[in-house]
């Protein structure tokens, strides 16, 4: 087999900007791992504080890092990267693909190494001043005084020997992973103050509620309560004709944006590109907030009730079915778009011959999805004034301390809950599995 | 005699990896001709024949269809002059959760009223057409079914019977028998010929096998790298130019 050119990356850079360019990977490595000695600096401050300062100093201080010793993490993480680069294979290299090499892809000594360590100091200044004029293969300065080379290993993959690898633990990186996934574990469980004690020694405390949530109360299942003008069964199918409408007004709406959110529609002008960015910005924003979210908007605006539930609802589902829909139009088979349009069809037959066809089966079920999703949604969203079935849910919880049986209550509403979204998960999975 | 196609120093930059595709092509066709386009893989063949129909827009150079200037058409106009150019793929195309009534009935959405196709309703003469040409490439009786699931063979004379349609005066063909069994690929072979000699559609197709533009072209034009490096008669291909054209380790195979 002919020996494959070399990759057009290792060409000589010539102007500043390509300069730049290559240097690219080797500043992002250096950077990664600027960041990860400070988390590791962070880390040790919070855990010092936690274990230390809060118990034997002053119970109600936070230890804090005074203005003058700012500079001193700030240059000590920064050196703590410079020697990880230097002296071993840190996260930010093997993430980048980058490793330092000796003359003829050897190993460097360890006197190579302190060299390019110290000369790194002096790199910075030196370069600044003399970027424009600079190294012709792009290298810095202490790459040259040190004769070792920060590389790009996809690029001489070809050329290097075969070298068994050490064990991960025995490596910088390795052993850098570990310490930053232990001490983000630990970390969280402290800030998120988890508490296995207080869970199994209080668990008795819970025992009335499950009791009561086991023997629910079906009173009024069908029979409206006097108090709340309701019944469970009228609950719960406001829930259900919330969830639906919602998804079918999302649905409807979502169906012609998606059209333009998808790159391989729109990305044929320059209009074309903007519509898309604006198109999948909505997207983007609208799905990150929770429909409970919209609730609380549309609470105010339309009133308490589930017709502000359903506008949360629909809001969401146009988001987030535009989205998904979107990505499913981008990975449809082109072939067809191309023959269509080589008969001389308009843009939007291609659409209407050659997108829709492909797409239906799993907008359907996207759809469908999205109703199990507005379902359980349409539950609890009546927490911050959106109707449904969790209206009655929290009034129950509410009247524990009037009524002796609201805990039962509470119970039945639990049950049939479980019992609706379970039976329409179901129903949508199996029709799912018939169209796709 | 006015050149049916022209092409002049038809030029295609991919911007992406700055890759030259076609490097200044220029050729002609005359009417009724037989044009088979050969050359590796990557050659730019399937570039060609797009830029010819501004499926891919052609980063310099021109083409002349029947007088008129293809590269500087309006969106209207390009839209007129591809329904006298029809095309089929290597890979066929069709629409596959469609029906094979409604693969065929596409290839007259460019003549039909828009309103209509709007609504998936099509013309009772283009209907019959369509039965018509299901008849001619012989699977009549396909007509409902859909599209994925009919054989290789079968979806390529699908795409033969959409692009009968169009009434062409032009076929290209973009590797019409590279995913077909040899059996099959002279089968669908003789259907382009039939359209070119009995029709008068003058067909562009690129193919893979030297034996196949041998059998079926009345001329053949070679490419390599994007360029043009043989013109000529069928018969004209030696050795030598063989090796020129497919590389020095190539061998040539038959498809009986």
């Amino acid at each position: 087999m002919a020996k494959r050119p070399r990759k057009s990356r290792s060409a000589k850079p010539d102007t500043f900007l390509q300069r730049v360019a290559a240097l690219k990977p080797r500043l992002y490595a250096f950077l990664l791992d600027w960041g990860s000695w400070g988390y590791i600096a962070y880390c040790f401050m919070y855990l010092l504080n936690r274990y230390w300062y809060v118990r034997h100093v002053n119970f109600y201080g936070t230890l804090a890092v005074p203005a003058w010793a700012w500079p001193i993490v700030v240059v000590g993480t920064l050196e703590l990267a410079v020697l990880s680069h230097a002296f071993g294979h840190s996260v930010g290299l093997s993430l980048f693909g980058l490793k330092l090499f000796g003359p003829d892809y050897r190993a460097s000594s360890w006197q190579v190494r302190l060299r390019r360590y110290l000369w790194w100091h002096l790199a910075l200044p030196l370069q600044a001043l003399s970027l424009r004029k600079a190294h012709p293969k792009g290298l810095l300065v202490h790459d040259v005084r040190s004769e070792s080379r920060m590389l790009v290993v996809a690029d001489i993959q070809e050329e290097l020997p075969v070298v068994k690898p050490r064990k991960w633990y025995l490596t910088h990186r390795g052993l850098m992973t570990v310490a930053l996934i232990g001490l983000t574990f630990w970390l969280g469980w402290m800030t998120t103050q988890i508490n296995l004690g207080t869970l199994f020694g209080r668990a008795s405390k819970s025992a009335y509620l499950w009791k009561a949530l086991v023997t629910p109360d079906f009173e009024h299942f069908v029979t409206p309560d006097p108090q709340l003008r309701d019944s469970i069964m009228g609950g719960i199918l406001e829930s259900i004709y919330m969830a639906l409408l919602a998804t079918l007004l999302g649905g409807v709406i979502a169906f012609p944006l998606s059209f333009l959110g998808a790159r391989n529609i729109m990305g044929f002008s320059r209009a074309g590109w903007l519509v898309f960015s604006l198109t999948r910005g909505f997207f983007n924003i609208f799905r990150s907030i929770e429909s409970i979210l919209w609730a609380v908007v549309f609470a105010v605006w339309v009133g308490f009730g589930p017709f502000a539930g359903v506008l949360a609802l629909t809001l969401h589902t146009i988001a987030a079915l535009g989205k998904l829909y979107s990505e499913q139009v981008e990975s449809i088979d082109p072939g067809p778009l191309e023959a269509i349009a080589a008969t001389g069809a308009r843009r939007w037959q291609v659409v209407l011959y050659g997108v829709i066809p492909q797409i239906v089966p799993s907008y359907l079920a996207f759809t469908l999805y999205r109703w199990d999703i507005n379902v359980r949604m349409s539950t609890v969203i009546a927490l911050v004034g959106g109707g449904g079935i969790g209206r009655i849910l929290f009034y129950y919880k509410n009247e524990v301390g009037r009524l002796s049986n609201a805990w039962n209550q509470v119970g039945a509403v639990i049950v049939v809950i479980v019992a609706v979204v379970w039976f329409l998960d179901y129903i949508s999975g199996r029709i799912r599995e018939k169209i796709t | 005699m006015t050149k049916h196609l022209i092409v002049e120093h038809l030029t295609k930059i991919y911007e992406r990896g700055e890759v030259l595709a076609l490097d200044d092509v220029s050729f002609s066709v005359e009417k009724g001709e037989f044009l088979v386009l050969i050359g590796l893989s990557g050659s730019g063949k399937s570039t060609l024949l797009r830029c010819i129909n501004r499926l891919i827009e052609p980063t310099a150079g021109r083409v002349v269809f029947d007088g008129i200037d293809v590269t500087a058409a309006s969106s209207r106009e390009l839209r007129r002059l591809r329904r006298r150019i029809a095309m089929i793929f290597q890979q066929f195309n069709l629409v596959k959760r469609s029906s094979v009534l409604t693969n065929v009935l596409s290839g007259r959405l460019g003549y039909v009223n828009p309103g209509a196709s709007a609504i998936h309703k099509f013309p009772k003469q283009d209907v019959e057409m369509a039965t018509v040409n299901l008849e001619r490439v012989g699977i009549p009786e396909q007509a409902y079914k859909r599209a994925d699931e009919l054989s290789g063979g079968q979806q390529q004379r699908v795409g033969i019977a959409r692009a009968l349609m169009q009434k062409p005066d032009l076929l290209m063909a973009d590797e019409p028998v590279s995913a077909l069994d040899p059996a099959t690929s002279h089968s669908v072979m003789q259907y382009l010929e039939q359209m070119n000699r009995e029709d008068g559609v003058t067909v562009l197709a690129s193919l893979h096998f030297l034996s196949l533009a041998r059998r079926y072209g009345s001329r053949i034009l070679a490419l390599k790298d994007g360029k043009i490096v043989f013109e000529g008669l069928p018969a004209e291909i030696d050795e030598g130019k063989f090796k020129e054209i497919y590389g020095e380790e190539a061998e040539e195979v038959e498809v009986r």
